[in-house]
């Protein structure tokens, strides 16, 4: 199972690299949206630096929405998903495969995004460390469910619509714990709720996605 | 039908009674909406959990049968609508209490997730497919939507109570008398029974949905067969 | 009062609604040759 999901993430991010969307398309919507919220919100009465960890993940979750597309549009030449199912690659794999090719995608823009949230909404960071876990584990999830539901939709030709109405509704955790985890690390102060208590519930999710996937992937590749 | 008059009647009912609650000193007339909006809200969770357990049942491959698909698909459609009038009910009747529409509080904001969830299976499950491919897609769909609600059910109640410590409890507190606990229990009743007869109904339009597909797909494949004699024989 | 009226109006007509359209697309289905 590893070595299938090696390989199919290999095969992914090689496909990436050579096309560049990510880099070219994905990256540069992540930032135009967080320009749009500075234009939607006021800049200089500080609701942008208070709203920031909001914002850099709806801007993550709106890219995600991209990058799991591109992650479908890859196989979507006719018969090329009937291959893959046969190549006798243990689905399982193929799962942990394409989710892992989408979660490092994600890494990287996120990583970009937050450049431009702490250089375009004037934001400081305090709690780094707590940052990146929040950051480890909301990808993991949003990657697995994003590849879950991507399956599931994938031959459809309604997909481009329909993958948005399904997908966020279930991340929607997701973006609750991450902003919040992400909050407390720009300021610093805990709450009811400690950041470590986020966390756990972003590594909930991770978990009970990427199970899911492991244990289904295989049936939801038959359609 | 017998299931049908007992629906109707106990609804009538309920309009009856609840229309006719004394007023209360916290929220006037609006504590009658304690007459619908828990029995809708009951009839959407029973709805839903419907849903979720008709999926496994034909998940399972030993208990796999289409009567479970067409029932998890029929539920799930009554389950949006119980939702969206729990939505509306629940927001009219916390309208005097909160003084605008929709307050972020943990059940409302829950419930807007369940309508979102059940929106996208709706969705799904319209997009045209055998039977068969239907029903995995849908019930794989129903399972992931399943899986997130206790992590939403986490999510949004830590979230919410970091604002707001009291929650929002919509019973006004001199009314747990005997004229409205009757009418919140006629509502339950007349909610129930009318999922059911909806329920019944509903399946029963989509066997008759699935068959009439059957038959228009025999029809083309007879028409088919009958354009290609000719070239054989010549 | 108004509020509450639409409260319970609104909750009977979709109920109205939606069940007369199962009757009705139950016979039509049933009907076909």
């Amino acid at each position: 199972m590893w070595r299938d999901a090696v390989l199919v993430a290999g095969k992914d991010l090689r496909i990436e690299l050579r096309s560049r969307i990510a880099l070219q398309q994905v990256g540069p919507f992540g930032v135009l949206v967080l320009v749009l919220f500075a234009f939607a919100l006021d800049p200089d009465r500080g609701i942008l630096t208070r709203a920031a960890p909001g914002l850099f993940w709806v801007a993550v979750l709106f890219s995600a929405l991209l990058a799991v597309q591109r992650s479908l549009a890859v196989e979507g030449a006719d018969g090329v998903r009937d291959a893959v199912r046969l190549s006798g690659l243990d689905p399982a794999g193929i799962f942990l495969g394409k989710a892992a090719a989408v979660a490092v995608q994600l890494l990287v823009l996120e990583v970009v995004l937050g450049a431009g949230v702490v250089l375009l909404y004037d934001v400081h960071i305090v709690g780094i460390w707590t940052l990146v876990a929040a950051a480890l584990s909301a990808t993991a999830g949003l990657a697995a469910a994003g590849s879950l539901y991507g399956a599931l939709a994938a031959g459809l030709r309604v997909r481009e619509t329909l993958l948005p109405l399904l997908l966020l509704p279930v991340v929607a955790p997701v973006l609750i714990a991450a902003t919040r985890a992400s909050e407390s690390a720009l300021t610093g102060t805990s709450f009811e709720v400690s950041a470590g208590d986020w966390l756990g519930l972003l590594a909930v999710f991770a978990v009970l996605y990427i199970a899911f996937g492991l244990l289904a992937y295989g049936p939801l590749l038959e359609d | 039908m017998s299931l049908g008059i007992a629906a109707l009647v106990t609804l009538a009912a309920t309009c009856v009674l609840g229309l006719t609650l004394p007023k209360t000193v916290e929220q006037a007339e609006y504590s009658r909406m304690i007459a619908i909006h828990p029995g809708i809200a009951w009839t959407a969770y029973v709805a839903s959990s419907v849903t979720a357990l008709a999926s496994i049942l034909w998940l399972w491959p030993r208990t796999r049968h289409e009567r479970w698909d067409l029932l998890a698909g029929s539920s799930a459609e009554l389950a949006t609508l119980f939702t969206a009038l729990m939505l509306i009910t629940g927001s009219i009747w916390g309208r005097p209490t909160w003084g605008v529409w929709w307050v972020w509080d943990a059940r409302l904001t829950l419930s807007a997730l369940m309508l979102a969830l059940l929106l996208g299976y709706d969705a799904l499950r319209r997009v045209p497919a055998e039977p068969d491919v239907r029903a995995r897609r849908s019930a794989m769909a129903a399972l992931l939507a399943l899986v997130v609600v206790p992590v939403n059910h986490f999510a949004v109640t830590w979230w919410r109570t970091l604002h707001q410590g009291r929650s929002l409890d919509l019973t006004p507190k001199d009314s747990l008398d005997g004229s409205f606990l009757a009418a919140m229990t006629l509502g339950f009743l007349a909610m129930t029974l009318v999922y059911a007869w909806l329920l019944v109904h509903r399946v029963r339009v989509a066997r008759l949905e699935d068959a009439r597909d059957d038959l228009a797909l025999e029809a083309a494949i007879d028409e088919r067969r009958r354009e290609a004699i000719p070239v054989a024989g010549a | 009062m108004g509020y509450v009226f639409a409260g319970y109006g609104i909750t009977i007509a979709s109920i109205a609604a939606y069940a007369g359209w199962l009757l009705r697309r139950a016979r039509s289905l049933s009907s076909k040759p």
